[in-house]
């Protein structure tokens, strides 16, 4: 069941009628709070204001704000080292998120998780190990556990394309295929598993056909198509809540910057970015939202400079919290 | 009311009266619901409390412990098994870097409290994969806690407080012990704590620690020396993280003289971490070295049988031990 969808040029009118003005400006505005959020994480790295590492998704935000705008509080969210910006989707303040990335005691932790891994308990995301394919076993379990509970949340989880050669990977997915666990696999597909190609990592060119193997639909779709990923994820979600089991959905995709603030990335070519930046999954919106004259000008930057001052008022709420007291070392390693 | 039964028979009865009383309970496991368990631990419990709650899994260790892990974080209280110590390898990555860590990482916003059932341990010839006993691995990293009983009335006790225990707790069962000892086991509902030491035998001359299977090893060995006019205290360290230094020490004062008996391999076994304990807090109190008698550093036990002869940790090489020590 594959589903290339090219919506945003081919089907304006369908579009129109499928989705509400408030959902569309919302999953815009949320696109836009995760660009400025990624960006000013990266700055602040670079500026030496935290140490450590961050792993920017600019370029991928498409595939974690189409899978997660609208999931429920009960709802998990499983998330791997790119995925800081999923606990913003999830409705973290991004005080606390900012506070994560200076590791500072008021970030969710008190400064135990490295920077780019939070995870945030009461939004019922998982603090993440930073083992490739962990938080899928991880989430896999907390699925389980929905479904022994009969309650009808979900699990999104999120992961790269070397992810999918970890054993662990394939675990997960052929158990949540057996029990017909409520897990959508987001599979971000951003060609890189840091330096290493996806000719290197896999014989497949649609990771999605992996899914046969376990018994599920698995499904390839354009990442950079914000509503092409919202809807396959609603179907996705619906299933999955109907106690009809995963789906893998493969969002094609790409990470502008390198693996990490400190990976150069000169394994790639200059072209293949340069290719990839034309199909910013923001701007392509925005031009959309705009030709369908549900966003102004003037309301695009109204958006800009309030995301802004919120981004301004959390770093600086981040910057003043306290670290984490050394006699703190030792505790909650036990109950 | 007790009644002597075995081991294997307490722990079925510790699952079964847990599944009882506490909804939350599910076991999970390769080969323990239609078949019972290959040693018949889990055996009548899928016909009892059906698929819901008695799950036979896929082959895939990591995803058994994984999918523990993660209904634990749902409020469950999942009881998944690893069915030879042999096989934990696979696991490794979702106890030490996501069960041990869990809580330390989340500054206690996620827990993990599960219990890992794992059949270790030397027995009947079984050979280099179906007889390793690798407790210490996993004692080695803060955030889990490790047990291994040796008899029928802790293993009940103790699988219950396990299940019980708000951290994960990695629950350790002998294989040699499953049908060859039997202890007055109460049939109603207690529990022996997880972490006090036990003094099986006084004496005072010096000081046995031991555990596991070779708990019963050395009281073997001390009785026959006993006949010799070497009367050894005997501790057997039940909950082998968290240690109970407390109860160790004291014996240790009192004896001067300590003897550590583990049926794991020597290099980096348990017994350097008592040795390591005693040095630093009973200097004072030593008359002798502190001395330990254990499996050979030998990569895992040869299948033929006098080569698995050859490794065993019998009484009569801790008599050695005991009599080495005794001369100090």
């Amino acid at each position: 069941m594959a589903s290339k969808s090219n919506r945003a040029v081919m089907e304006p009118e369908t579009e129109k009628a499928a989705h509400s003005a408030e959902l569309l400006l919302g999953l815009y505005k949320m696109l836009v709070k995760c660009r400025m959020c990624d960006e000013k994480a990266r700055i602040l790295f670079r500026q030496g204001k935290y140490k450590g590492n961050f792993y920017s998704g600019v370029g991928q935000e498409a595939t974690e704000v189409g899978t997660s705008y609208s999931l429920r509080e009960d709802d998990w969210i499983a998330p791997s080292h790119r995925d800081w910006t999923s606990n913003i989707v999830k409705g973290a303040p991004l005080k606390y998120c900012f506070a994560q990335l200076f590791a500072k005691v008021t970030s969710p932790d008190r400064g135990r998780s490295s920077p780019a891994h939070m995870g945030y308990p009461s939004l019922h995301v998982i603090t993440p190990a930073s083992s490739i394919a962990g938080q899928l076993n991880v989430g896999t379990g907390v699925a389980l556990g929905i479904k022994k509970l009969g309650q009808d949340a979900v699990v999104v989880a999120y992961f790269g394309d070397g992810a999918t050669s970890f054993g662990g990977f394939h675990e997960a997915l052929n158990f949540a295929g057996v029990h017909k666990l409520p897990v959508i696999y987001v599979n971000q597909n951003n060609l890189w598993a840091e330096s290493v190609p996806l000719r290197l990592q896999t014989a497949l060119t649609n990771l999605s056909d992996r899914a046969k193997a376990y018994g599920f639909p698995g499904i390839s779709i354009d990442g950079n198509d914000i509503l092409a990923v919202y809807e396959a994820a609603q179907t996705a979600i619906a299933r999955a809540r109907a106690g009809e089991g995963p789906t893998l959905l493969e969002c094609k995709t790409y990470r502008w910057y390198g693996h990490s603030e400190i990976d150069p990335a000169k394994y790639r070519m200059k072209e293949e970015v340069e290719a990839w930046k034309k199909r910013d999954p923001v701007a392509a919106f925005e031009k959309l939202l705009i030709e369908k004259k549900l966003l102004t000008e003037a309301a695009k930057k109204d958006i800009a400079t309030r995301t802004t001052a919120e981004i301004d008022e959390a770093v600086e709420f981040a910057e003043q919290s306290p670290y984490p007291d050394a006699s703190e070392l030792t505790d909650h390693i036990w109950a | 009311m007790a009644r002597a039964i075995n081991m294997l028979e307490a722990i079925n009865e510790a699952l079964s009266q847990e599944m009882t009383r506490d909804d939350r309970v599910f076991i999970l496991g390769e080969d323990i619901g239609l078949s019972g368990g290959v040693f018949k631990v889990t055996d009548g419990l899928l016909d009892k409390f059906g698929e819901d709650r008695v799950l036979d899994t896929p082959l895939a260790e990591g995803i058994i412990i994984a999918a523990a892990i993660g209904s634990a974080m749902m409020g469950l209280r999942p009881v998944p098994e690893i069915q030879f110590a042999d096989f934990i390898t696979p696991a490794v990555e979702q106890i030490v870097q996501q069960a041990s860590k869990l809580r330390y990482r989340s500054a206690g916003g996620y827990s993990c409290p599960i219990t890992v059932r794992i059949c270790c341990g030397a027995g009947g010839g079984s050979g280099l994969y179906h007889s390793q006993e690798n407790a210490t691995w996993f004692v080695h990293e803060p955030g889990l806690k490790v047990v291994m009983p040796s008899n029928p009335y802790d293993a009940k006790g103790m699988l219950l407080a396990a299940i019980r225990d708000p951290d994960p707790v990695l629950f350790f069962e002998h294989k040699s012990l499953y049908r060859q000892t039997k202890s007055d086991v109460p049939d109603g509902d207690y529990t022996v704590p997880i972490g006090p030491a036990v003094v099986r035998r006084e004496g005072r001359d010096m000081t046995i620690l031991t555990y596991g299977f070779m708990t019963h090893m050395s009281l073997n060995a001390a009785e026959q020396m006993s006949k010799r006019g070497v009367e050894c205290e005997v501790v057997e360290i039940r909950t082998l993280a968290p240690i109970d230094k407390e109860t160790i020490l004291n014996s240790v004062r009192k004896t001067s003289k300590c003897l550590i008996v583990h049926e794991d391999k020597k290099t980096m076994g348990f017994g350097a971490e008592l040795a390591a304990i005693l040095s630093e807090e009973a200097f004072d109190d030593l008359d002798g070295p502190i001395l330990r008698v254990t499996g050979p550093d030998v990569p895992a036990i040869p299948f033929s049988p006098n080569l698995d002869k050859a490794w065993q940790v019998n009484p009569e090489k801790i008599m050695a031990g005991i009599e080495k020590l005794a001369a100090y």
